[in-house]
């Protein structure tokens, strides 16, 4: 049997750039889970018994140099190693890194704290001064646990603990050091759950989809105690920058009833994580965000509806031959099909060429003087008509038009519409009605 | 004997600018599609990685006739989407489509507030899937705008922000400045750019180039009426308002 015990530093910073974690012990463990399956933690020490696994890692050397150097542990840590795992333990202890197990001190074993006083009364503050005394007596004196835990450190009595084991599902929470008066001040918490939640990820594997933040506020206050924000991406990441920002953007829309007390992390569906496509150029791989992450964070400040892509529709009326839509399918919007692009604009009839650019949302209706439209001042017609009869299927009232292609001397080129009237509108004597539809841009 | 100022300016090369020659772009350019416009850019063509600033009178819109030939050009070279933040009015696809654009790969970004316009810019300058963006900025300063320029400069995409024509007073960090109107019907003016072509159609842009990398130009361009199907239609059209005929059936014929 070989242990390891490990301890977060105490006051140490955490590196630059990183919030540091929320729960620095269980992510600890987590990390040490991919030395050994065999992983316990002990007060504030993490253990790790490693002699199956050595072999694996290449020896007890390699397996060292790789838990202290080449694969960084989440936090800055002590180490020590020991037979068993109340020596290593004790060991963590400045100055006793290689003291022999008889020779370390009583104030290192746990279950002796107790009796601390008494012992040294007696004369007795090694581990093997202790076991130098009468089993018998000692058992009287001072209780079985003290020499149960005796026998563990020395390696006569078995060594158990409930194994620490990689959560399923991710969840962590965080008592924050001080109330939270407004919601975008949550971050910092969040961002230690989320330093937290990447190190799960790794480890597992996988990549998140959704997660939940909720906060629990304090109850004085008449209002609800509990809040909560989902938060949902369009393809899975591991990327807690980006998890970030999103989190900043919902976050600066929510308004607190009361302050908030502490924050708890939930993932709520994770995906298995596909291999980096990685491009054998390095020039083909251009930098910044993609995509998603753009819509994701527009989405967020903007809201989902204000980004729009394009629907082709068939009708004969203009305002109907589009739909702008809300982003449902972001790889349309980059994908490069040369050829399909060619066959569309081929195939679209070529009276398409003469429509406009823009199109105004809706028809904006010119001013009439003498028969005449005028935007601001007289327009001249330069072609058409172009008539248009469509819609009468629709319970709407039919689009009854003439197009025009008319020049104003300040706006250039428009698009304008006749009005036809039906015949008791003629009857009735109602001139027709002149309207801005589209702008040659 | 000392060489003279010639020998020693040809000695230099590259390292002495004239101020009288056009200045080279220091990035990457986009032919205009204009051969006229093209003569009268640095590097023949709008700057890849900069900001370029059209400015329009109120009402008038001459942009999507001014960058589709090189929009459609750098679709067809790259993929990514064409990013349109807070455009004037509904951009009519399959206008746009008959022109040769790829209208699947829009993203119309619909914003209103000034500074929700110059974020979502920036956003999506930063993105790799944004081909280009176009930006419809009625109200910014000008340390706004240099912010906007640096971000298209370091993430090398092109930038095209549309702004009304009182700009043009205003001082800008763009690299590259138009200022478009219809064609005038002064003939002062038209007398002026006589020596460049004939103005004609109704249909003729009148570009004043007001900042390059170069030295001023003083005659506005006259760019031509646009050319296909709507001219011809146009040249038809007239007639046919002025007596009752079909003017698209006389254009199939003339196709």
């Amino acid at each position: 049997m070989h242990w390891i015990a490990l301890q977060p530093q105490p006051e140490a910073q955490p590196p630059d750039g990183l919030a540091g974690l929320a729960d620095v012990w269980s992510a600890l463990g987590w990390w040490a889970l991919q030395f050994t399956p065999r992983v316990a933690r002990l007060d504030d020490a993490v253990l790790l018994e490693v002699s199956a696994s050595e072999r694996l890692w290449g020896g007890r050397a390699r397996l060292r140099h790789l838990l202290l150097e080449s694969n960084q542990a989440p936090a800055l840590i002590q180490h020590a190693e020991g037979a068993t795992s109340l020596i290593a333990k004790a060991r963590l202890l400045p100055g006793l890194s290689h003291t022999p197990a008889p020779e370390l001190p009583l104030t290192a074993l746990a279950a002796a704290s107790p009796h601390l006083a008494t012992l040294a009364a007696l004369g007795c503050t090694r581990w093997g001064q202790l076991r130098a005394l009468p089993r018998a007596g000692v058992a009287r004196r001072f209780g079985a646990p003290l020499l149960q835990a005796l026998d563990q450190a020395c390696g006569q009595g078995p060594d158990r603990y409930p194994w620490l084991l990689l959560p399923e599902v991710f969840e962590a929470s965080l008592e924050l050091a001080a109330q939270v008066e407004t919601a975008p001040a949550l971050l910092f918490g969040a961002r230690r759950l989320l330093e937290q939640l990447q190190l799960w990820l790794q480890l597992r594997q996988r990549a998140v989809l959704a997660l939940v933040l909720c906060w629990t506020m304090d109850a004085r206050r008449d209002t609800a105690t509990q809040g909560e924000l989902l938060l949902r991406c369009a393809e899975p990441t591991l990327d807690t920058v980006h998890l970030q920002r999103l989190l900043a953007e919902h976050l600066a829309r929510i308004t607190l009833p009361a302050p908030a007390l502490s924050l708890q992390l939930r993932t709520v569906e994770t995906l298995p994580r596909g291999g980096h496509t990685a491009s054998l150029l390095p020039e083909a791989q251009r930098p910044g965000d993609s995509l998603h992450q753009l819509l994701e964070r527009l989405g967020a400040r903007l809201g989902p509806a204000q980004l729009l892509q394009l629907q082709p529709q068939a009708d004969h009326r203009p305002e109907r031959m589009q739909r702008w839509q809300p982003v449902s399918n972001a790889t349309v919007l980059i994908a490069n099909e040369p050829n399909a692009a060619r066959a569309g604009a081929l195939n679209h009839s070529q009276d398409q060429a003469l429509y406009p650019s823009w199109l105004l949302a809706t028809p904006q209706r010119l001013a009439v003087r003498q028969g005449h439209p005028h935007y601001p001042d007289r327009l001249t017609l330069l072609a058409g008509p172009q008539r248009l009869e469509a819609g009468w299927w629709d319970a709407e009232p039919s689009a009854l038009r003439d197009y025009y292609v008319a020049r104003s001397s300040v706006s250039g080129l428009l698009w304008v519409y006749r009005e036809r009237l039906d015949h008791p509108q003629v009857e009735a004597g109602l001139a027709p009605r002149w309207y801005l539809h589209g702008v040659f841009g | 004997m000392a060489p003279s100022l010639p020998q020693t300016l040809a000695a230099l090369g590259d390292a002495v600018w004239s101020a009288d020659t056009l200045g080279g772009a220091p990035g990457a350019t986009l032919a205009s599609g204009y051969a006229a416009l093209d003569a009268v850019l640095p590097g023949a063509g709008w700057p890849l990685d900069a900001l370029s600033e059209l400015l329009q009178p109120p009402g008038f819109h001459a942009e999507w006739r001014l960058l589709l030939p090189a929009l459609v050009r750098l679709q067809q070279a790259s993929p990514g989407a064409l990013v349109l933040v807070g455009p004037p009015h509904v951009p009519f696809g399959p206008a746009l489509q008959a022109q040769g654009l790829a209208v699947q790969r829009l993203l119309w970004l619909q914003v209103s507030e000034p500074q929700a316009r110059l974020w979502a810019t920036e956003q999506a300058l930063r993105c790799a899937g944004v081909l280009a963006v176009l930006a419809w900025l009625p109200q910014v300063r000008a340390e706004q705008l240099r912010r906007l320029q640096l971000a298209a400069q370091t993430h090398g995409k092109p930038l095209f922000a549309l702004r009304p024509a009182q700009a043009q007073a205003e001082s800008s960090p763009a690299v590259l400045r138009l200022l478009l109107a219809p064609w005038p019907d002064s003939p002062l003016v038209q007398a002026q750019a006589q020596t460049q072509a004939q103005a004609q159609g109704a249909d003729d842009l009148c570009l004043h180039v007001l900042k390059r990398r170069g030295p001023p130009l003083l005659l506005p361009l006259l760019l031509p009426a646009r050319q296909g199907r709507l001219s011809a239609w146009l040249a038809l059209g007239a007639k046919a308002v002025e007596g009752d005929g079909h003017a698209l059936d006389r254009l199939t014929a003339a196709a």
